[in-house]
């Protein structure tokens, strides 16, 4: 996910890494309170993936109920959740936003987490961005976010949020 | 005197738990109607004939072996059922039963089977009334919690993942389910094809009755090394550890 903002302090790289895996309902609020913060200029999110489909064995092909249609509602976005979440990684505007963050976590999650900087995004691309995407990138912000492979389009860009929890 | 086996050494509960598992004394926990055993487990539907891969033996008339006059066989055999198979995961985090050790619970208390060990999953097979049998005890006792241990047949990934919000080890294909009641309930056969009912599995294990019966030595349970651990630092540790160091930085070259 991209999320545009602006900010006067250099941009940091953060991981959020939860104790267990998040249901959907806890990834969107989770999602939900990080976007409310502001300052979020990347989100990936990352997990095991939930298969629509039995891939293996004498049940393949039959559908998985249990994984249909789930989809986070992201501000005014609906995005089709492909993984269990266990795994959040963030580009943020400045490092004032992380105690947000933090707060953010907090709130959201029923059971322990960590937070820790690093850089957790690539900046340069790769011969397969290079396939997709030319020589010319226009936002290179999509570099590291996605596998260039995908056959899927996975990114969705959000609109800057409109409020702020800091004021619940 | 009778002979009494020595499984496993070792004092801590790990230790007790591994050897317990070994010698097959293991405790009864649930009593998991047979029906359901065999509908998880998917080769045939309760109270259906066993499909047979050759006449009974008795028909066949063996050829005369005193290893056959010796070794009776298992009632299976005997039929001639087919080969079926049973496969579970375990988690990591305080899973009941490691991979190794329901191999060896199958290798030293289940005859005629064959046990087979992966890194996140055992599976045992057996003539098909034997698995039956073995899987049904094996689901009864303490070796299996329906959080922290699931049959899979296929698709097993979860052993080396964190566990959902509810504590379940994480199924990529949804076989098991945690009802509003507490209990556990398995809602596909052990391939991911639906069942026409709920299986009641029972309640899962707190965690620290999963910490007490675990076969898994884990830094924040029991540890396998350290000041307080099960092993003392002794040479062969000493040198794993070494072993360990040459493969990780430069490629292993006893040299």
């Amino acid at each position: 996910m991209v999320a545009s903002s602006s900010s006067d302090t250099e941009p940091v790289q953060v991981e959020i890494f939860p104790s267990r895996f998040l249901t959907p309902q806890t990834a969107q609020r989770l999602l939900n309170d990080i976007y409310r913060c502001g300052g979020v200029r990347r989100i990936m999110i990352q997990g095991p993936n939930l298969p629509r489909k039995v891939s293996y064995g004498p049940g393949k092909g039959l559908p998985i109920e249990e994984h249909q249609d789930l989809v986070l509602q992201i501000g005014e976005e609906a995005i089709e959740l492909k993984v269990q979440v266990g795994r959040i990684r963030l580009e943020l505007a400045g490092e004032e936003y992380i105690p947000k963050v933090e707060a953010a976590c907090e709130r959201a999650l029923p059971f322990s987490f960590s937070i820790k900087r690093g850089r957790f995004f690539r900046e340069t691309s790769t011969i397969s961005d290079y396939a997709k995407y030319g020589r010319n990138i226009e936002d290179r912000r999509i570099l590291g976010l996605i596998d260039p492979k995908a056959k899927k389009d996975k990114l969705t860009v959000l609109s800057e949020p409109s409020c702020d929890t800091n004021e619940e | 005197m009778a002979y009494t086996p020595q499984y496993y050494p070792g004092t801590s509960s790990v230790d007790i738990n591994r050897r317990k598992h070994m010698s097959g004394n293991v405790e009864k926990l649930r009593d998991i109607p047979e029906a359901d055993v065999v509908l998880t487990m998917g080769h045939r539907l309760p109270g259906a004939d066993y499909p047979s891969t050759h006449p009974p033996l008795k028909e066949i008339g063996e050829p005369a072996c005193p290893v056959r006059e010796l070794v009776a066989p298992t009632p299976g055999a005997a039929a001639g059922d087919r080969v079926r198979y049973s496969q579970f995961a375990d988690s990591m985090y305080f899973g009941t039963s490691i991979p190794y050790w329901r191999s060896y619970y199958g290798a030293i208390n289940c005859r005629g089977c064959d046990p087979g060990t992966l890194s996140g999953r055992q599976i045992i097979e057996a003539r098909e009334r034997d698995i039956e049998d073995y899987t049904k005890v094996i689901m009864d006792s303490e070796m299996f919690d329906p959080a922290l241990a699931q049959m899979k047949g296929c698709t097993v990934h979860g052993h080396s993942l964190r566990l959902q919000e509810n504590g379940m080890m994480f199924d990529m294909l949804a076989r098991t389910e945690m009802g509003k009641d507490g209990n556990v309930y398995q809602v596909k056969d052990q391939v991911g094809i639906p069942l026409d009912k709920k299986l009641n599995l029972g309640k899962p294990m707190s965690e620290a009755e999963a910490k007490k019966r675990t076969t898994i030595f884990r830094t924040d349970g029991v540890s396998m090394d350290g000041k307080v651990g099960a092993r003392k630092m002794d040479e062969a540790l000493e040198a794993l550890i070494h072993m360990w160091e040459l493969r990780t930085k430069w490629g292993y070259r006893p040299e």
